[in-house]
């Protein structure tokens, strides 16, 4: 039935990819404000030959984590946009534009701000990343619930855009007044959490973050075949006999986890969920979650070690902040889609 | 490919909407078959309640009264899979999803039957192959569905119901935003369904010449009930007069058109042999609002005996008389003399 060239064409893009990733990921490694020599980083990660335990510990303790967080927000992003697009039919929808990352900032203002100061210490224990990301993932799931409630009523895509922004909007206003209401003790946990990066990621809460995002990403490849159908609408999808309520269950607890658990780490990341799933269509021309999947975990993962290393960089001190990068990456793909998409159909 | 038959048997049913905790019933009272085998129209002017019938009737809302029995046995007792096996579904709104190919749209029917990923097998892809042997749009299977004309994009919906595999299709408005041709062409593709494979198709429509063409029976609903029967049947007993409560508008049961009304500017006779030339001055005649009576005519025309260079000569009150070689001549000159009277 497919072409045989399509699926060798699919194939070869698979390869290509993954070998970028891989690349990437190395050339993440490598570049920082310190220039090490590729050999001893290479050594230092095989725990090979004679590397100086300082630079041992800037690649192991900082330099390794932060590309495994790219990779991890990479891979959470896309996913979560993806699926959004999909069971909203909305080739706009993304975590950040629909004011799901907002909704888990909040989650975690609460938390912080709005409980004990006592807690706020133990924020990068064990215990306490548990409790972050799992206010983090209430805050998104409370978000998406209200977007999910007003799309019922509203077909319009551009609309339901202008409402996501407007409960982020609202998200961060709640997030200012909680500042202004709490001690100094608590402001400046809360001050420490905002200005989370990939790389303020610690190792212990990587082993939060890992376990959460590969959780999150099972839960999208168990709908995989649901959301296919759930491209050609919800009457279509019942007829062929899809159970409505259990997709949408699946794929909001995933979209859920999966975005508020890099926003709780990372902060709020803009633009990596809508654009990847745009440019895995773009690349495989397919509507198809059997591909896409995989292909927006790829260049997801891609995207963000790029907007990674760009944005520290190379060969000088200073760096970006991330979210700016991934703007940069994100909105011109936003534009492209909206453009085409004048006649605004479905994903 | 199943074997199964499935008849409708409908009793008493009562369609509407929930209204906060309150149903508002459209059309109460409905009683109406169908069996396998057949072709189904269900007509209706706009907004009578075709879509929310259809709805129901596909266990998408709920009935307010009443039952639907599918084989002698209630629709509410089939679980949404069992349901998918039996019954599939076109609905109004056109898909126009990106990227996706008319072999990929085809897939998707085989949902009810593929495993966890969807994966498809050898019987999965002949019944797909077969589909769109079917509909005529081989050669398609790589087009993206969002590329293609609204004709072709239809046949692949209805090809998917074939791939979904079920005894009984029901389409919402199929020939809705399509042109003559293909109107009748998909239309005859679902009466070919029908009467080689044993399904009961049922596709509402408002547009009575498809429905007339080559249904077996139409649900005709109306203000008041929903009659059945076949197009001839109902239209001998003069239930599409009752469609419109217009005096524009009404029910040529002799040509079986909706014609408008207009005001009788005489009446008219035509003198020569039946044939085409004797059938199209006749239509010419009525369409400037003249009233066929053979017996005391103030217009008399006689068609020409030669087709090549056709002459047709006309008398207005057996004084008044003139030539013309078109039809288009001979309605202007007729209308004006006659308004100058």
């Amino acid at each position: 039935m497919q072409e045989n060239s399509l699926i060798s064409r699919n194939f070869m893009l698979f390869g290509l990819l993954s070998l970028l990733a891989v690349l990437l990921f190395v050339l993440d490694i490598f570049f920082g404000s310190l220039l090490i020599p590729f050999k001893t980083i290479l050594q230092a990660l095989s725990g090979s030959g004679n590397v100086s335990p300082e630079i041992k510990s800037i690649i192991i303790d900082f330099r390794l984590p932060k590309a495994i967080t790219a990779v991890m927000a990479g891979m959470a992003l896309s996913i979560s946009g993806l699926q959004m697009q999909t069971i909203f039919r909305n080739p706009l929808a993304g975590p950040y534009v629909l004011g799901i990352s907002a909704g888990a900032s909040l989650g975690v203002a609460i938390l912080v701000l709005g409980f004990s100061s006592v807690f706020a210490l133990g924020l990068f224990t064990i215990s306490g990343s548990w409790a972050l990301i799992v206010v983090a993932w209430l805050g998104s799931a409370i978000v998406l619930f209200l977007i999910l409630a007003v799309s019922a009523r509203i077909k319009d895509i551009l609309t339901i855009l202008i409402l996501g922004m407007l409960f982020g909007s609202a998200a961060s206003a709640l997030v200012n007044i909680l500042q202004y209401f709490s001690n100094e003790s608590m402001l400046k946990s809360f001050v420490i959490w905002t200005m989370g990066s990939l790389g303020s990621v610690t190792s212990s809460q990587l082993n939060v973050l890992i376990p959460s995002v590969l959780f999150g990403l099972a839960l999208s490849f168990l709908s995989v075949k649901s959301l296919d159908v759930m491209l050609l609408g919800e009457q279509y999808a019942k007829s062929m006999g899809l159970r409505i309520r259990n997709v949408r269950f699946l794929v909001f607890t995933s979209t859920s986890i999966l975005a508020g658990s890099i926003t709780a780490f990372c902060g709020p990341i803009g633009f990596i969920g809508i654009a990847v799933p745009h440019i895995g269509r773009l690349l495989f021309k397919t509507a198809r979650h059997k591909i896409l999947i995989p292909s927006s975990l790829l260049i997801g993962s891609i995207v963000m070690l790029l907007s990674d290393i760009v944005s520290q960089m190379p060969g000088s001190d200073s760096t970006l902040p991330i979210n700016s990068v991934t703007a940069m990456v994100g909105i011109p793909i936003i534009i492209w889609i909206i453009l085409k998409n004048r006649k605004f159909t479905s994903v | 490919m199943s074997n199964q038959k499935i008849d409708i048997t409908v009793r008493d049913l009562s369609v509407g909407y929930k209204k906060g905790k309150h149903f508002v019933a459209i059309k109460e009272g409905i009683n109406v078959n169908a069996h396998s085998g057949e072709l189904i129209a269900l007509v209706g002017s706009n907004g009578i309640g075709k879509s929310t019938l259809l709805r129901t009737l596909t266990g998408f809302q709920k009935a307010i009264n009443g039952e639907i029995l599918l084989n002698d046995r209630n629709l509410n007792s089939f679980s949404i899979k069992e349901l998918a096996r039996i019954m599939s579904f076109v609905s109004t709104e056109a898909i126009r999803v990106q990227n996706l190919r008319v072999w990929e749209l085809l897939s998707m029917g085989r949902y009810p039957y593929t495993n966890f990923v969807g994966t498809l097998t050898e019987e999965d892809n002949s019944i797909i192959k077969r589909a769109i042997q079917q509909v005529g749009l081989i050669g398609y299977e790589n087009r993206m569905i969002d590329r293609i004309s609204d004709g072709e994009r239809q046949r692949a919906m209805i090809a998917r119901t074939l791939v979904q595999d079920t005894p009984l299709i029901i389409l919402d408005e199929p020939t809705a935003f399509l042109d003559i041709r293909n109107r009748y062409e998909i239309i005859h593709l679902l009466h070919d369904f029908v009467k080689n494979e044993n399904k009961t198709v049922l596709f509402s429509t408002h547009d009575l010449n498809i429905s007339t063409s080559e249904v077996d029976k139409i649900w005709l609903m109306l203000d008041d009930k929903v009659v059945e029967g076949a197009p001839e049947d109902l239209i001998l007993a003069g239930n599409f007069d009752q469609m419109f409560h217009s005096d524009k508008v009404y029910f040529n049961s002799e040509s079986g058109d909706f014609m408008l009304r207009k005001n009788s500017l005489g009446s008219y006779a035509i003198n020569g042999s039946e044939g085409k030339f004797f059938n199209w001055t006749g239509r010419a005649l009525q369409r400037i609002g003249l009233v066929c009576d053979e017996n005391n005519p103030l217009v008399v025309v006689f068609v020409p005996t030669e087709e090549k260079d056709p002459v047709w000569k006309v008398e207005i009150d057996s004084s008044d008389k003139f030539e013309c070689t078109s039809l288009y001549g001979l309605t202007a000159e007729l209308y004006e003399r006659l308004n100058r009277r």
